[in-house]
């Protein structure tokens, strides 16, 4: 096996039996099978969801379930190590090739690859590692009508509640902002913006 | 705040043994801006200077207190409002050299006790920078702009007395939750506008 672009380390030997053996599905057959995957890779969350879609498959082409999932846990090794890599369908479809998959079947989810890799792609780095994430800002702004200290007071106070993801737990922070402060922290994000907008 | 009580006019009476008009500016300001539980070590510390009772520079240093602080309450700004909280018999001179101290002081008093108003802990500095991120375990090659922001946060300065705790919280922010986040700071911009032209 020449170098694949999906990955550096040496691919488990049970590869190119599983590969064999989805060269004996149909056209049909393969096709479903790729839906069932594409639709787990772009929603990794319904795993339940996923294992039943394979059973069902199962059933129905007659196939036992236990070589369908080590055939999946195969196939499933070169979109996940392509996304990692920015692999294009074409380095994909050459592995497939590589691996010991008819060249029909190789092309066939090259272009499903194509189709779903904006998504899948921005569902990957959706993953990157974020710090001290901001989730959501609830607000809510008011006049200060008097205090302990003054009796009529009138000012603006504005109050922001922010809701931090720190590490697995959300964290709610309360500031109080100015009326000034306000206007020079919407300044702020503006420019922010504009440098994020410059950068994409 | 304290209320003005029937005793603290008697007691300021006290202030005609000051030194000096100086001397009494510099204790109205002292003990306007002294919590309620300092007022016992200042009118320790300015016995000496008045020749007075350690008893009498107290109710002094309180009937000051209160004095000051009910007129910033009520928000008296005419030199006839002042005038009319002394009562008849009050020494004239020591009554119009109150009511001008307290008039010069007035806007920096009020100021002062709207900064040490309580509230939620307030912003007081605020950083941002923009990193881009390129690589990551789970891609290796990208160039997705990200940012961080640093806010800085006082806590209740009414809580922490002379030393405030000012903690550091540093937010990650993608471009989606800034553009959502500028869209609520928007809103809250046209309601203040709308608010301000009523």
């Amino acid at each position: 096996m020449g170098l694949l672009n999906f990955t550096r380390d040496p691919v488990p030997e049970a590869v190119s039996g599983d590969m064999h053996n989805l060269n004996q599905l149909s056209a049909q057959q393969f096709s479903a099978l790729t839906e069932v995957l594409f639709r787990f890779l772009t929603e990794p969350k319904e795993v339940e969801r996923f294992l039943t879609q394979l059973s069902d498959f199962a059933t129905m082409n007659k196939i036992s379930l236990g070589p369908l999932k080590n055939i999946v846990k195969s196939i499933l090794l070169v979109p996940n190590g392509a996304l990692k890599r920015n692999l294009s369908s074409e380095q994909v479809r050459a592995d497939f090739i590589a691996l010991g998959l008819s060249e029909e079947k190789a092309s066939y989810f090259a272009e499903q690859w194509k189709v779903n890799s904006p998504t899948l792609t921005r569902l990957a780095v959706g993953q990157t590692l974020m710090i001290n994430q901001l989730i959501d800002m609830e607000w809510k702004f008011g006049v200060t009508a008097g205090s302990s200290e003054l009796e009529k007071v009138g000012s603006i106070f504005l109050q922001l509640k922010l809701v931090v993801k720190k590490g697995s737990q959300l964290e709610n922070v309360y500031v109080e902002l100015t009326l000034p402060q306000f206007y020079s922290f919407l300044h702020e994000m503006e420019r922010v913006k504009t440098s994020l907008e410059s950068f994409s | 705040m304290a209320a003005l009580r029937d005793g603290d006019f008697a007691a300021l009476q006290i202030l005609l043994k000051a030194p000096s008009k100086d001397a009494v500016r510099q204790l109205c300001q002292e003990c306007f801006s002294s919590p309620p539980a300092a007022l016992g070590p200042l009118a320790q510390r300015a016995c000496p200077g008045l020749a007075v009772s350690a008893e009498e520079a107290e109710q002094l240093v309180s009937a000051l207190h209160n004095l000051t602080r009910h007129v910033v309450y009520r928000g008296l700004t005419r030199a006839e409002d002042i005038l009319c909280l002394f009562p008849e018999n009050f020494h004239q001179n020591l009554k119009n050299l109150l009511t001008k101290i307290i008039l010069e002081n007035i806007s920096a008093w009020r100021n002062e006790a709207q900064a040490s108003q309580i509230s939620l802990p307030r912003l007081v500095d605020m950083d941002w920078r923009v990193d881009i991120k390129t690589s990551s375990d789970s891609i290796v090659r990208m160039a997705v702009p990200t940012c961080l922001l640093q806010l800085k946060i006082q806590e209740d300065a009414a809580l922490c007395g002379n030393n405030p705790v000012v903690s550091a919280l540093t937010v990650e922010l993608s471009k989606e939750t800034l553009d959502t986040m500028l869209e609520g700071l928007g809103r809250i911009r046209d309601q203040l506008s709308a608010v301000a032209n009523k």
